[in-house]
């Protein structure tokens, strides 16, 4: 589903070239938990950005369903954003001018769907997290936790492939986050794959696989067992 | 999606008011400004008779003096405009001059005034299309017969009749009775371009008679008078002088007529070369009414200047617009990082910014509006009577769609750059830090 191979992401400035990723190979299949440890700069955003198609690679092959994404251009990568990929972010990125209804409803305008169908998704979404009767809020009006709810069901709300979460949880007290955590790995059992960056080892560890990446380079991809992944949930 | 994008701009409005309120001012400056000066070059230098302005020709016989350099005279003296007329060469044609006189109404009810007229023939009425409310213009054999006939304005005839049908009634003008035959509805082509030498935006004559009666009836004339030659005493000395206080002007039908017309007034000049007339080169011209108001430069140079210092003042409203909408849409890099990990490409980005400038042209063009209104009110004040155009001044529906498609159109320029910068900027590096 999602495949690199020997991928290499290298910044240049006019006096400084820094290689983020390098040599970067992974393979993520249907209906796995990945998280993405290691420590700040290590590459973790950048291979996340790459997952995500919002930056390109310097070189190397990104195989994202089977489609080559390396020649791709802005307006093909952007329907393969839209219809394959649900994000997550650490500060929930929801548009404060939007009501939860609208803030989840973004993509599928995108996708020019109908706004029927619009609508009876974004309402399921919305009753998937909770926050059904709320959905004429605007995010201020809600609490952390509440908020990334919103943004869970806004990244589900398309169905996509899987999904990219950059630290969740991270803007989240301990308790909001057990229960975020929750949330996702629920979305995981109903077959969606998830691809988490964390700092949270013990989150970490409740995934099903665990990549450490050091120095733009895996330094460890750890298989999980589900007793193990149990024990420290 | 586009009303999805409108809502959207209407939001992005409410989240910064302050910032968009100014580029809204900005815009509206700048476009009432221009359009103020726009008004009054579309008032004073349109087409003051579009249906058939290709079609009317001012007559330009060089009559003038030998001892200068100067154009021909803009007008025709006695001997030649009775002279075209005679020879009845074009397919419709008329002389016409100003006259004035004391009007006596019937009645104790008014007493007589002063009234500034004007001399023409049959043609003159379906030549410059003009409206009738009441009758018609006289016909041919008025103007062959030297009958006494008038046509009124609608002003003139509200004020002796209270606006009722006056025709068949009598009218007392210079002391000679003159029988009504029409009376024209609202009609003062601006520029007045049949008589520009003698204001080219005064107001319409009050009453109109056949001009072979001006001579007879002794009417005196009113308007611009030039002789390069000293008449030779009495009445008939002026007729025969070298004076020009004539317009002329004909109706020809295609470019064939026009080159067989001109063909005929050099024909016409060099008959009266062999009689001595005409000292000059052969320097005879016909104008179409477009062609004569541009000859003649209707729009005073300050009208000009004042384009350019309006223009002027949009660009630097404009430049202002785009450092507000560059600070404006770069202020909404995090939004629109979040709507390209969303599935928004570049392009649909673009859209969304543009509709978006195009918001606030549009708000800035309805308060350029309000701005544009006051300030033709202002020029209103300054002209005051110095000129007869003040009517005339006002935003009508073509200039208010002209204001709000400028406003836009402008506001969209401005905002090009901006939305680009503001498109380019790598997503990843927002969501981030959002």
């Amino acid at each position: 589903m999602l495949e690199m191979k020997n991928v290499r992401k290298v910044f240049r400035t006019d006096m400084v070239e820094t290689c983020a990723l390098d040599e970067f190979s992974l393979t993520v299949d249907q209906g796995e938990f990945v998280t993405i440890t290691g420590p700040s700069g290590c590459g973790k955003t950048t291979f996340l950005n790459i997952a995500g198609l919002l930056e390109t690679h310097t070189s190397g092959q990104y195989l994202l369903d089977g489609v080559d994404v390396s020649q791709l251009r802005d307006y093909a990568r952007a329907k393969l954003r839209n219809q394959k990929i649900g994000f997550i972010f650490q500060s929930f990125n929801l548009m404060p001018d939007l009501n939860l209804f609208d803030n989840i409803d973004v993509p599928l305008r995108y996708r020019g769907m109908k706004s029927a169908e619009r609508k009876e998704r974004v309402d399921k979404a919305l009753d998937s997290v909770g926050l059904f009767a709320r959905k004429k809020h605007v995010p201020a009006q809600l609490s952390g936790g509440q908020q990334q709810r919103v943004a869970i069901a806004r990244a589900l709300v398309g169905e996509p492939l899987f999904l990219l979460a950059d630290e969740p949880t991270g803007n989240l007290d301990s308790n909001t986050a057990k229960g975020v955590m929750a949330l996702l790995e629920e979305i995981n059992d109903s077959g969606t794959t998830i691809i988490m960056v964390t700092h949270d080892q013990s989150l970490a560890e409740q995934s099903k696989r665990n990549i450490h990446i050091l120095d733009g380079r895996i330094s460890n991809n750890t298989e999980q067992t589900q007793q193990k992944a149990a024990a420290a949930a | 999606m586009f009303l999805y994008y409108l809502r959207l701009s209407a939001l992005s409005y409410r989240r910064n008011p302050i910032l968009s309120s100014l580029m809204v001012m900005a815009v509206a400056i700048g476009v009432g400004a221009y359009m103020v000066i726009f008004t009054l070059n579309f008032v004073m230098g349109g087409d003051p008779i579009p249906q058939k302005s290709d079609q009317l020709f001012h007559v330009q016989l060089d009559s003038g003096n030998p001892n200068t350099q100067d154009d021909p005279p803009k007008q025709l003296t006695y001997l030649d405009a009775t002279a075209l007329i005679q020879a009845n060469s074009a397919y419709r044609e008329t002389a016409t001059s100003k006259i004035s006189g004391i009007l006596e109404p019937e009645g104790d009810g008014i007493r007589p005034f002063s009234i500034v007229g004007r001399g023409a023939f049959a043609d003159f009425f379906p030549m410059f299309n003009t409206p009738f409310l009441y009758g018609d213009g006289w016909d041919q054999s008025a103007d062959r017969d030297l009958q006494q006939v008038a046509v009124l304005t609608k002003e003139l005839n509200e004020r002796l009749f209270g606006g009722a049908d006056s025709t068949g009634e009598t009218v007392r003008l210079h002391g000679n009775n003159f029988q009504i035959v029409g009376v024209l509805d609202d009609w003062a082509p601006v520029p007045k371009f049949y008589d520009i030498n003698n204001g080219a935006f005064d107001g319409s004559e009050e009453i109109f008679i056949p001009w072979n009666l001006i001579i007879p009836l002794d009417f005196p004339r009113n308007g611009n008078t030039n002789c390069w030659k000293t008449p030779e005493a009495g009445p008939d000395g002026f007729l025969n002088s070298e004076c020009v206080w004539i317009q002329y002007w004909v109706e020809l039908r295609s470019g064939d007529d026009e080159a067989e017309y001109l063909q005929f007034l050099n024909n016409y000049a060099a008959q009266q070369k062999e009689f001595g007339r005409f000292p000059r080169e052969m320097n005879n011209a016909l104008f179409n009414v477009e062609e004569w108001l541009m000859k003649e430069e209707v729009l005073p140079n300050e009208t000009k200047i004042l384009s350019a210092l309006a223009a002027m003042l949009l660009a630097v409203c404009l430049l202002n617009t785009i450092g507000l909408l560059l600070s404006k849409f770069l202020g909404k890099s995090g939004e629109i990082g979040v709507r390209q990990a969303l599935g928004a490409h570049k392009g649909s980005l673009f859209l969304q910014h543009v509709i978006e400038a195009g918001f606030i042209g549009l708000l800035g063009g309805i308060l350029g509006l309000a701005i544009a209104a006051a300030g033709l009110e202002g020029v209103k004040v300054l002209l005051g009577d110095n000129l007869m155009i003040t009517d005339w001044i006002h935003l009508n529906p073509t200039v208010v769609a002209i204001t709000l498609v400028l406003a836009v159109l402008a506001t969209i320029f401005a905002g090009f750059y901006p939305i680009w910068r503001a498109c380019s900027i790598n997503p990843a590096i927002h969501l981030k830090t959002q």
